[in-house]
């Protein structure tokens, strides 16, 4: 499931309220899924995190290296760079560190986000979120 | 001439929760209630090790889990909504198109779904026989320590036994306490007995008649837009022997288990207990609220269904049946403790 509408939604909804942090949780039995969360933070690395996080859901399953730096190419990154980001892993601790702390909270669904600690397993519709946030920016006077 | 009267409640008629009922063949013991609740909330019952039947059935979400389509195994989409296990020991059809007759054989079906949680059950009595803890404690329970999926079953079925809404303010009122019921809560119990005909399906004790009924509900769009659940929908009816599985462009409900042309898109009477907490409603969690609920029924339901008339409920009445719905039906709070998983 894709919670990245929603997310986008919340954001332009609250602009200058939200905090957004985003883990990742590459699930372990699919083939590409690490080096597609690869692929999005060598994407981060040059400015265009969302436009691939929203090009890998919309081509999904086609997410083979070949694929990904493809896509890098479409978006107009430094395929170089890219290439080399994937290929040696560089993000895999940071990868590897949000898995840990998924483990550590014995989270294992996505997406599964948090608002000030309140856990939301699922994908949610913007109301359902928006009452959450609303209680929370009640509670913290905002 | 002596009238007997069904135990179980009879349409316009409500009852008073009494206990729970237990089948001989599987009795309550504290030690299996116990240990039901930790393989309840075991991820091992899944495939992949992500899910286990609270992931689905949630606590802190009415014993559902608050989405209108529920959970699913990664990477697939399930295509009905999440029922509440909330007293669903009164229950005596389980799924929403009554498939199971018992919680026993209920418990097996999501575990070995490959869209819910996607396990091979040879496989998983293995891997709960690698748990020294849980041998000791089938031992404790069953006499051995031999981990079958029957007593697996069991034991969660045990468990979710216990998720009883006790001491509504309805039992409260039926049993004679005439306060029991705010004045508005009271005016909207006058309309649900009466003018909005819902205990013509929701009466006796659980709120529910035990039938099936189509109401021509709208179809989810997401089966519409989504292909994993097309998948998932194909599945089913393939499984179920529909001989039209792949070209069926909607659920079928209670037909795929009948194949009776009368139980074409129907689905299970639900409990109205705890409804407040255990949104969205019908089968495919397509109405949000209970303003769209109640909606829904004054207008005589479905598009071309034969079941309901329309109720010409005024905005007061609607806003009174919604408060007894929230005030009347939702029991006593309880702390739920969650278990240690070894």
């Amino acid at each position: 499931m894709a919670a990245g509408p929603t997310v986008k939604q919340i954001l332009q909804a609250y602009p200058g309220k939200i905090l957004l942090v985003i883990k990742n949780y590459p699930y372990k039995y699919r083939d590409f899924s690490k080096i597609a969360a690869e692929a999005t933070l060598a994407a981060r690395d040059q400015g265009k995190y969302w436009e691939m996080h929203d090009l890998l859901l919309a081509r999904s399953p086609k997410l083979d290296r070949a694929s990904l730096i493809a896509y890098a190419g479409e978006l107009g990154l430094n395929v170089k760079k890219f290439s080399e980001s994937i290929d040696n892993g560089k993000h895999a601790p940071e990868i590897d560190r949000d898995l840990k702390l998924a483990e550590s909270i014995d989270l294992y669904n996505t997406p599964t986000l948090y608002i000030n600690g309140r856990q939301i397993v699922g994908e949610r519709p913007f109301a359902f979120f928006k009452k959450i946030i609303d209680e929370e920016l009640n509670t913290a006077g905002r | 001439m002596f009238l007997c009267l069904p135990v179980c409640g009879f349409s316009g008629h409500l009852e008073e929760l009494g206990m729970a009922p237990t089948p001989t063949n599987n009795l309550q013991t504290p030690a299996k209630v116990e240990l039901g609740k930790k393989l309840f909330f075991d991820r091992r019952v899944s495939g992949d090790g992500t899910m286990s039947c609270a992931t689905c059935h949630d606590p802190k979400q009415g014993f559902s889990d608050g989405l209108e389509i529920s959970l699913s195994y990664p990477t697939t989409r399930n295509w009905r909504n999440s029922p509440t296990l909330i007293n669903v020991a009164f229950q005596a059809r389980l799924f929403h198109d009554g498939r199971s007759a018992s919680l026993e054989e209920q418990a097996l079906f999501p575990m070995m779904s490959a869209f819910e949680m996607n396990q091979n059950l040879d496989f998983m009595e293995e891997e709960i026989r690698s748990v020294p803890e849980y041998l000791a404690e089938f031992k404790e329970v069953f006499g051995d320590p031999d981990v079958t999926r029957e007593r697996i079953a069991m034991a969660i079925s045990a468990f979710e036994r216990t998720l009883v809404s006790r001491h509504a303010p309805l039992d409260r009122f039926l049993g004679g306490d005439k306060t029991a019921l705010s004045p508005e809560a009271l005016q909207g119990y006058s309309i649900f007995t009466g003018k909005g005909k819902c205990t013509d399906c929701h009466f006796g004790a659980k709120l529910a008649d035990d039938q099936f009924h189509a109401l021509q509900v709208q179809e989810n769009p997401e089966h519409l837009t989504d292909p994993r659940i097309a998948a998932t929908r194909r599945f089913v009816a393939k499984v179920s022997g529909f001989q039209d599985y792949r070209t069926l462009a909607e659920d079928p409900g209670r037909y795929l288990v009948t194949k009776d042309q009368k139980d074409w898109k129907a689905f299970k009477t639900p409990t109205l207990r705890e409804i407040s907490g255990t949104a969205p409603y019908m089968h495919n969690g397509i109405y949000a609220t209970l303003d769209e609920v109640i909606e829904f029924f004054d207008a005589g339901g479905g598009k071309g269904n034969t079941v309901l008339k329309p109720l010409q409920l005024t905005a007061a009445e609607k806003g009174r049946l919604k408060v007894f719905l929230e005030e009347g039906l939702t029991g006593e709070k309880t702390t739920f403790t969650y278990p240690k998983i070894p």
